[in-house]
């Protein structure tokens, strides 16, 4: 009686084993991303502009993530200047620059950039993420490297092929998953948590000079900034729109909206920056000609010229800005440091992964 | 017996009225247009001249039309399904309001709400772009634009000045009181829908009509700025109510009305005739460059 018992126990035993051994294959042999969930504030934009051929997942965001920090994304390794995105994107600046600048423009900042619709740089040009990648990398006033060498460098890297594996199902490079990855990384990249934010939630209230400013900031009679900057109802704090605001009377930049749009009315017109943490996003303009929020105060306040170009919003043009006290200068610009969101700024989710 | 004959003609009269004949329906395309001193709207020319005497331009009109109903034979209303239209100058596909499933018959009148009413007007009902971006401030009222009507006009001094005729809520002076400045438009229509048919009418915003009847509105006065001008407001308000017409004749060939128009217009413009700047797409670019450096191609990023 004893003998089939074993025999069943053997049986039982070896097949455990197998099983065992079967579970423990040391290799992933299917592609399983995770799927991203971007953080969606009631108040910001339903529709984003996630690509359906490039959906967000978390190795993808990841891998962007280390690909944004890492130099060897210029497909060289000597020190002959090489760059990735972050050289210019610091995460403490709105992932802009920062003043002073040794860029050679004047940066827009990598910040709640899934809700664009409108183009991307100062003058709407590139369409996509992607595409922006790809005008980055290969720009030669950025990070001026050629596309098949960067696969191919990456390629011969230890850890890069694994994880494109991970992200989009195949260890062979390619500069389109490179694009994407990127992208998704940067439109990872929400704020919403500033003390504005939480105004809008009713979770914390302005003082009462940050509400003066924001009354002035929404108002025409006031600093008249809400058509083109948003507030309450645009929580972007951008319409993402393009408009000549009146900092120059001759327009020879052959590089603003009009290089676009073909249209003699956009000539001098560029992207309406977010305001979201605009505190830490100096130098400001399209030029960078401003260094603090003072200036650009002061600019909308008594600075503002006039041309056939500048844009119908600017309403207080023939005055010459809208003419602010220095009280309400004041009130205005400590409402716009309510919309530095210090959480973002110092998210370990969007800092350099590789160190 | 009685309760058998009761479920007998409780029976006959499901069966009677499972049997009525079902409403027939059609859609509706109200095409949107735009005409100043009766002519089709140009945009960007300096071309035209209100009562006031003031030479304008315009760049670009957005608005809503809510709570849309067309008035059968029998005095009835029926409504549109979607409640609000946003409209825009520069979305083409904004300009053909969609209405469906209206029952088929005459109709003898059309009524709209030009602008939002209390009911729908609240913040926060539109997140995204366009319709967010008309966002009235709170401090103002909230809610939204009504109506942004933006372009230019030559001024007292011969200076070419923002126009912006924006509409919303008003407000005293410090705005503790707001006032309801959108309006209801009825009009005489003679119109059938029919099933299977694509019916359709046009909708006219007589642009010059908001400049004159009953009230002269001078843009020397109210050009723009005028969201906290209750003045300027009611008297667009006032005015609005003969802004627009319909029409069911067919619509003309805007390309040749544009054309005609412009060389007529070209004579009076000061619009400079810049050249045109060298026009690339990113596509094509993307196409060309795919694998290079990008040398000589200029963008700003």
């Amino acid at each position: 009686m004893k003998a089939p018992n074993n025999t069943i126990r053997f049986c039982i035993l070896t097949a455990a084993v197998l099983l065992t051994i079967a579970a423990c294959k040391p290799e992933q042999t299917h592609y399983t991303p995770t799927p991203y969930e971007l953080e969606q504030p009631s108040y910001f934009p339903s529709r984003n502009n996630i690509p359906t051929d490039n959906p967000m997942t978390k190795e993808g965001v990841e891998l962007g993530r280390k690909l944004f920090y890492d130099s060897r994304l210029s497909g060289r390794d000597g020190t002959d200047g090489i760059r990735c995105c972050a050289s210019c994107h610091h995460q403490e600046n709105n992932f802009e620059f920062g003043a002073p600048t040794n860029t050679h423009h004047a940066m827009l900042p990598l910040v709640n950039l899934a809700w664009n619709r409108t183009g991307l740089g100062w003058n709407g040009g590139v369409a996509t993420l992607e595409d922006m990648v790809l005008a980055a990398v290969t720009s030669s006033v950025e990070i001026n490297a050629d596309t098949n060498q960067v696969v191919k460098y990456l390629q011969k890297t230890d850890d890069y092929p694994e994880l494109f594996w991970k992200a989009f199902g195949s260890r062979d490079i390619t500069f389109i998953n490179i694009e994407r990855a990127i992208a998704q990384f940067v439109r990872s990249l929400v704020s919403s948590n500033s003390k504005f934010d939480r105004y809008l939630l009713g979770e914390e209230q302005l003082t009462e000079e940050e509400l003066a400013g924001y009354e002035l900031f929404c108002t025409e009679e006031g600093a008249d900034c809400f058509h083109c900057h948003g507030g309450g109802g645009l929580a972007l704090m951008t319409t993402n729109l393009f408009y000549n605001n009146g900092l120059d009377d001759e327009f020879n930049d052959p590089e603003d909206r009009a290089y676009i749009t073909g249209s003699h009315w956009d000539r001098g017109a560029y992207k309406a920056p977010t305001l979201r943490n605009i505190a830490v996003s100096s130098p400001y303009m399209h030029d960078g000609r401003f260094t603090t929020l003072d200036e650009v105060i002061n600019f909308y306040s008594e600075g503002v010229k006039d041309s056939e170009n500048i844009n119908p919003l600017m309403h207080h043009v023939m005055d010459g800005g809208v003419q602010l006290t220095d009280i309400e200068k004041a009130q205005l610009k400590a409402f716009l440091n309510t919309l530095t969101d210090e959480a973002f700024l110092n998210n370990p989710n969007y800092s350099d992964p590789n160190h | 017996m009685k309760k058998t004959q009761f479920i007998f003609m409780l029976l006959v009269a499901a069966a009677l009225v499972s049997c009525k004949k079902p409403a027939n329906y059609g859609d509706l395309t109200v095409n949107i247009d735009y005409s100043v001193n009766g002519k089709a709207l140009i945009t960007d020319s300096l071309c035209y001249c209100n009562e006031a005497g003031n030479e304008f331009l315009i760049t670009e009109i957005q608005w809503f039309i809510s709570k849309m109903e067309l008035q059968d034979e029998r005095g009835e209303w029926v409504s549109s399904e979607q409640k609000i239209f946003y409209i825009d100058t520069d979305i083409t596909e904004s300009q053909t309001l969609q209405i469906a499933s209206i029952p088929v018959g005459r109709y003898k009148a059309l009524r709209f709400v030009f602008g939002l009413d209390e009911e729908d007007n609240r913040t926060g009902l539109f997140t995204d772009p366009p319709e967010s971006e008309m966002f009235w401030p709170d401090f103002l009222g909230g809610g939204y634009h009504y109506m942004k009507l933006n372009g230019k006009f030559l001024n007292a001094e011969g200076h070419l000045a923002p126009l912006a005729i924006h509409l919303g809520i008003g407000q005293n002076e410090d705005c503790t009181e707001f006032y309801q400045n959108y309006f209801i438009v009825e009009l005489p229509i003679d119109f059938t829908i029919k099933e299977n048919t694509v019916n359709q009418f046009d909708l006219t915003m007589v642009i010059d009509n908001w400049f004159r009847n009953p009230n002269l509105y001078d843009f020397n006065t109210f050009g723009s700025a005028i969201m906290q001008n209750q003045a300027a407001q009611q008297a667009l308000k006032e005015n609005g109510k003969d802004v627009f017409t319909t029409s069911t004749q067919t619509q003309q060939n805007p390309t040749a009305m544009k054309q005609e128009n412009l060389s007529e217009i070209f004579k009076n413009t000061m619009q400079k005739a810049a050249p045109k700047p060298h026009f690339w797409t990113w596509e094509n670019v993307k196409e060309r460059f795919q694998g290079l450096r990008f040398k000589d191609l200029k963008f700003k990023i």
